[in-house]
């Protein structure tokens, strides 16, 4: 697939997360189910997603690890891949789209705006230890949206005037003990790619740790991760829309360090160059 | 007693502990208001926190995956304190042809515990060369180093991006800081040489500024220049950087002022002596490090994650598990979301 191509199926895929979106918006206004629509768009722009990394692949040689369009395309692709996936396994989720596939439009959005042009790895990327990292950072977000899409509906829900509209979180129970799986499986996968991160880091540099933004903001992440767990078995009567908002600001937190942070410093970590 | 590991083991002071890591931390990192030694503070706080914990609490007792993830996460922070009590770390410019030796290594940080026995390391540097991509995009760098052994003899190890090379605990690996060295001669005035080197800012990062000040012997300051015929660098092609082969000058200069031009093998008369340029070299940059803990920390927080996976298999899963059942008996095409 030619850059210009790929710009052009960019732009395909950046439309259906966004059709995604409104349709999803619209049958919550509308007071409707949306799933089927919502869900076959997602799909769609999984699938083009997924054929745009691949076809990049191929012509650069290389794996979308790098630039902050690698890492928009690649999150886009995994993200919507991982919501779908946990929809399938834990259907209360599905309503939880309404906050998720905004948040995949904006990452497809995004992409459409940075620069597509591929930068050759540094050697000292080619190492299996960073797949292990990446595969685990990416698992962690895609597990963490969904639990903070999760956690958002029910705080919606709960403001909701209109209760026939929010009718679409009807077992907010098991939406509820599906945050807190999920959540917990996201502080799992983020602490193995804080793990792997180090062994790569080692490996490459011969140092684990070394203070670099991405790191420091990692650990900051994984400790509030660590935090809202600890909180919530400590304050038994911790109100549950606390514990879903603090779901919300972890993910806020993980978001901002995954893209905020490489946007500002230019590479993912500062050894690299 | 045990009311005191009681009171230490309280879940409040845990809570405590995880923000005061996570300040000390991003401020430590961020800034210089705080050093990142400070870290060592709510680590302690933590440690006998989860220590006392895990003697006392029940939620351990029953829940073995919780168990497992704490006493991994215990000897994380143990492993952690014994690596900053032990661990060196610090740097090294090789000129080719040049033998390690230890007093080289500038030290950046050396833990009051550390054991390490850098004397015994005994190697050559020899040739490299590093691929640049246009745009001056650094690529592989190849190199090869003579590790001599006890009975003096010689053994050639390839030194690249994904290979180091460890001697005793130290690692030795190569950066992206390397660039040209003079080897200078000196003269006297009762005609005794002596030859030593000058190393030139990192190159390609400083191509513009290949200059360095250096004394004399006879003390007397100088700057040298290095002017190369063909600068290898090249912006919108593919090159390699390696032991330059072209011709070269080096410009002299004393208190301000150029007081000489000199071409290999040539020399300058300077007060005291004379010097001579020999040759046009490149070093090479390598961080050492020493982490003697590193492959238990890697155990540990392997016992830890694996003390997740328990957890989130024996507490999590099942609730799940047993109400996704219901929900699909409940409606079984799936479509179980919507008014
Ligand atoms: C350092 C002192 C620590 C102590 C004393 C401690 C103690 C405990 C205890 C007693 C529990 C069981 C709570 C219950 O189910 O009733 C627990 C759970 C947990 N702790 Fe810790 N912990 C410590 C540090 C940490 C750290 C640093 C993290 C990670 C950042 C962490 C993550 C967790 C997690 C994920 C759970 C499981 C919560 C759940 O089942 O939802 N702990 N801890």
């Amino acid at each position: 697939m030619s850059l210009v191509l790929e710009q052009q199926v960019a732009l395909v895929a950046a439309a259906l997360l966004a059709a995604a979106t409104l349709v999803r918006v619209w049958a919550f206004a509308a007071g409707r189910s949306g799933d089927r629509p919502t869900f076959a768009l997602l799909m769609a722009a999984v699938a083009v997603l997924g054929a745009m990394i691949a076809g990049r692949w191929i012509r650069e040689g290389q794996g979308p690890f790098l630039t902050m369009y690698d890492v928009l395309l690649s999150n886009a692709f995994s993200l919507g891949l991982l919501f779908l996936l946990v929809s399938w396994r834990l259907p209360v989720v599905r309503s939880a789209s309404l906050v998720a596939c905004p948040v995949l439009a904006v990452l497809g959005i995004w992409m459409l705006v940075v620069p597509s042009e591929g930068v050759p790895l540094p050697p000292t990327f080619d190492n299996y230890w960073l797949w292990v990292h990446v595969g685990a950072g990416k698992l962690f977000l895609g597990v963490c949206l969904a639990s903070m899409s999760a956690a958002a509906l029910l705080l919606l829900r709960q403001r909701a005037a209109d209760s026939r509209r929010m009718a679409m979180a009807r077992d907010p129970e098991e939406l509820s003990r599906a945050v807190w799986l999920l959540f917990f499986l996201a502080f799992v996968f983020h602490s193995f790619m804080l793990v792997a991160g180090a062994v790569w880091a080692h490996s490459a540099w011969g140092r684990y740790w070394s203070w670099d933004p991405l790191e420091t903001w990692t650990l900051a992440t994984w400790l509030l991760l660590g935090f809202i767990l600890h909180a919530r078995a400590t304050f038994k009567g911790m109100p549950e829309n606390l514990g879903y908002s603090l779901v919300i600001a972890s993910f806020v937190l993980a978001f901002l360090t995954f893209f905020g942070v490489p946007l500002i410093n230019n590479a993912p970590h500062k050894g690299v160059m | 007693m045990m009311g005191l590991v009681r009171k230490l083991a309280s879940l409040k002071l845990t809570l405590i502990g995880m923000v005061a890591l996570a300040v000390v931390s991003l401020v430590g990192a961020r800034t210089d208001a705080v050093d990142l030694v400070w870290t060592i503070v709510p680590l302690v706080l933590l440690s006998m926190n989860l220590a006392a914990a895990i003697l006392t609490n029940r939620s351990f007792r029953t829940q073995t995956g919780l168990l497992v993830f704490h006493v991994g996460l215990l000897l994380v922070f143990a492993l952690i304190g014994l690596t900053v009590a032990t661990r060196f770390n610090g740097r090294v410019e090789m000129l080719q042809g040049e033998a390690f030796d230890p007093s080289m290594l500038e030290v950046d940080y050396r833990g009051p515990l550390h054991g390490g026995d850098l004397s015994a390391i005994r190697f050559v540097q020899r040739d490299f060369e590093v691929d640049y991509l246009p745009g001056i995009v650094r690529q592989e760098t190849r190199g090869v180093i003579d590790i001599v052994d006890d009975a003096g003899g010689q053994r050639r190890h390839m030194i690249g991006d994904k290979q180091g090379v460890e001697f005793g605990g130290f690692r030795f690996v190569a950066t992206a800081n390397k660039g040209f060295a003079l080897v200078l001669g000196w003269e006297d005035a009762s005609g005794a040489r002596q030859f030593g080197a000058v190393h030139l800012p990192s190159y390609p990062k400083h191509d513009w500024k290949q200059v360095n000040d250096w004394t004399t012997p006879a003390g007397q300051p100088v700057r040298l220049e290095l002017e190369l015929e063909e600068p290898p660098i090249v912006t919108d092609a593919a090159w390699t950087l390696r032991r330059p082969t072209g011709g070269y000058r080096v410009h002299v200069q004393a208190a301000g002022a150029e007081i000489g031009v000199v071409s290999p093998g040539e020399s300058i008369e300077l007060p005291g002596g004379r010097l001579i340029v020999a040759d046009l070299r490149l070093w090479m940059g390598y961080s050492v490090d020493y982490y003697p803990f590193l492959p238990w920390m890697f155990v540990a927080a392997m016992l830890a994650i694996g003390g997740l996976a328990i957890h989130f298999g024996t507490r999590y899963l099942p609730q799940a598990e047993r109400k996704t059942e219901a929900v699909i008996q409940e409606a079984p095409d799936g479509h179980v979301i919507g008014a």
